[in-house]
């Protein structure tokens, strides 16, 4: 049946607005996807549902499902299962037509546009929309690494790690020592740190572990919504976390896994029952390694479309890039995604485009219905993606506000899982 | 009956092709297609809709704490959509989302939430 799109598409060509010659002359032009998350599922879906079949889209990823970060914290403090943050890509393909091709992106050979997967075999593109999301340094705290993340975990990719966390934190006895130590900026997820925290204290409290204790090791002066995580920790888990600055602290001298213990310039830990490293990050390493990414170690963009500095036919999404003043958060990636797709649906159909506006709002729990929210408005400018407006949640509102706050956090969840993969 | 309305409900009955012909000919005529034309430019707003609908679901479906937004008579929607913009209601995310629209991009999304149906809920 057609649809109204198709109308304003057929009396748009008729007076020749949107003509639509195509950038290859035989065949459809390609896009491919690297990535499932909230970047890339929602770029392969804009673009293939956009283009209503004159692009043809590969998502390379190579799982069947996708468990958000977004949310993790919920399934650590026992508000949501692991499967409620779960979800499968098969609409991708029955809803849009998207290829999913179940296999790791290995490498961007860009002088032939071409995508080498791991089996070997390349895909060619016309565009490609590169959303690895990030990389981990494994090298940036001594004594931790690859190989310490079992007993040690990070549990910032979600996924077995984010359940590892969860049965270590159910293992804590009262009285334990559980230590976080937070990254470095730039890394995704500015409150999820804090946020982890909240969920931790929440379960130790529910379960009468109330003299457990965490500390947070963080080696920034301040982070986000700081205010508001203190007050709440004061507020629902007092004496159970204390966050401890670089001039307090003096530096994170080593972990050692062996005898769980965590030394700073000030401090020993020892005996820890939990360590959560959650170290430096990067961009994505497939986009590092194709020379997208600059000495920060995250590729810069065009404010206007999200495409690569480095190479026009390349455009970069969500945690890998450089978004200016856009936090690293599922939810910016999923704006930048439509303002990237909206573009390359433009230059390969000549389609109609509009002028790019991004958003973000993250919510955290704190605690059962106490949810606070920071957000704001985001446009381009030449020189990088600028707030044009922001908000954060108050320090005194009211318990019934902050409820209501917390059903905003879950219909939210629902609906970008629902923009994403349906 | 608007045009839009007319089209979609004829949209089946007489093809693409003939709906643009139609098209072409109210444009040609524009007295005829000033009266009948819809108030906002849905295709924009169907860009637009794209920072709506990462809370709000495309589907129209309810869930907690988010409202839907799908067939809303457009009178209705761009009254509600002006109260945030001038901050009269409450709701800092929707605040903030409305503070930049202008009136057409306001009509614009009210035509193209009007024009949705409300689709069941994916399981």
């Amino acid at each position: 049946m057609i649809n109204r799109r198709q109308i304003l598409a057929g009396a748009a060509a008729l007076t020749g607005t949107l003509a639509a010659p195509m950038v290859r002359a035989q065949g459809k032009p390609r896009v491919v996807v690297v990535g499932g998350g909230a970047g890339g599922a929602t770029a392969a879906k804009y673009i293939a549902k956009d283009s209503q079949g004159a692009i043809k889209v590969t998502l390379v990823e190579p799982k069947d499902t996708f468990t958000t970060c977004f949310h993790s914290n919920l399934y650590l403090g026992g508000f949501k299962s692991f499967d409620e943050i779960t979800h499968r890509y098969d609409k991708l393909a029955s809803a849009y037509g998207i290829r999913h091709v179940r296999q790791w992106a290995t490498a961007v050979d860009r002088s032939k546009r071409e995508i080498v997967l791991a089996d070997g075999s390349r895909l060619g593109y016309d565009r490609l929309v590169l959303a690895p999301g990030i990389d981990l340094k494994y090298d940036s705290v001594p004594g931790w690494g690859k190989d310490a993340e079992e007993v040690m975990p990070h549990a910032w990719l979600a996924g077995p790690q984010t359940q590892l966390l969860r049965r270590q934190l159910d293992a804590v006895k009262d009285g334990g020592v559980i230590v976080m130590i937070a990254p470095p900026n730039p890394f995704r997820c500015p409150p999820g740190p804090y946020e982890r925290v909240s969920m931790m204290a929440h379960q130790l409290k529910a379960s009468g572990r109330t003299r457990a204790k965490i500390f947070v090791l963080d080696p920034k002066e301040s982070f986000s919504k700081q205010g508001l995580f203190q007050q709440g920790w004061e507020r629902h888990y007092p004496g159970m976390v204390e966050w401890i600055g670089p001039k307090v602290h003096d530096g994170i001298k080593s972990v050692d896994p062996k005898t769980m213990t965590v030394t700073t310039g000030f401090e020993t830990y020892r005996d820890c029952a939990l360590v959560n490293v959650i170290p430096a990050q990067s961009a994505g390493r497939i986009a590092r390694d194709a020379g997208l990414a600059n000495a920060s170690g995250y590729c810069p963009i065009d404010p206007e479309s999200m495409k690569s500095t480095l190479d026009p036919a390349i455009f970069i999404i969500g945690d890998a890039s450089i978004a200016g003043d856009m936090p690293k958060s599922g939810f910016s990636a999923n704006s930048q995604a439509k303002v990237a797709a909206m573009a390359i649906r433009g230059e390969l159909t000549n389609s109609r485009t509009f002028p790019a506006r991004y958003a973000n709002t993250c919510w955290s729990l704190i605690a059962p219905d106490d949810t606070v929210k920071v957000g704001g408005r985001y446009e381009p400018k030449p020189d990088k993606i600028t707030a044009a407006e922001t908000f954060i949640s108050k320090t005194d509102e009211t318990a019934e506000y902050r409820r209501q706050v917390q059903q905003e956090n879950i219909g939210w969840y629902a609906g970008i899982v629902a923009d994403m993969f349906t | 009956m608007s045009e839009r309305r007319f089209l979609s409900r004829h949209a089946r009955a007489i093809g693409l092709s003939g709906i643009a012909a139609l098209l072409a000919l109210a444009s040609m005529a524009p007295a005829w297609g000033e009266k009948h034309r819809p108030r906002g430019d849905a295709a924009f707003g169907e860009y637009l809709s794209s920072l709506c609908v990462t809370c709000h679901q495309a589907s129209g479906q309810a869930t907690a704490g988010i409202p839907p937004i799908v067939a809303w008579p457009e009178d209705q929607f761009i009254a509600v959509m002006h109260s945030y913009r001038d901050k009269q209601r409450e709701n800092i995310v929707m605040q903030n989302i409305a503070a930049p629209l202008s009136d057409e991009e306001i009509a614009a999304l009210a035509a193209y939430f009007g024009g949705l149906a409300i689709r069941p809920k994916i399981q």
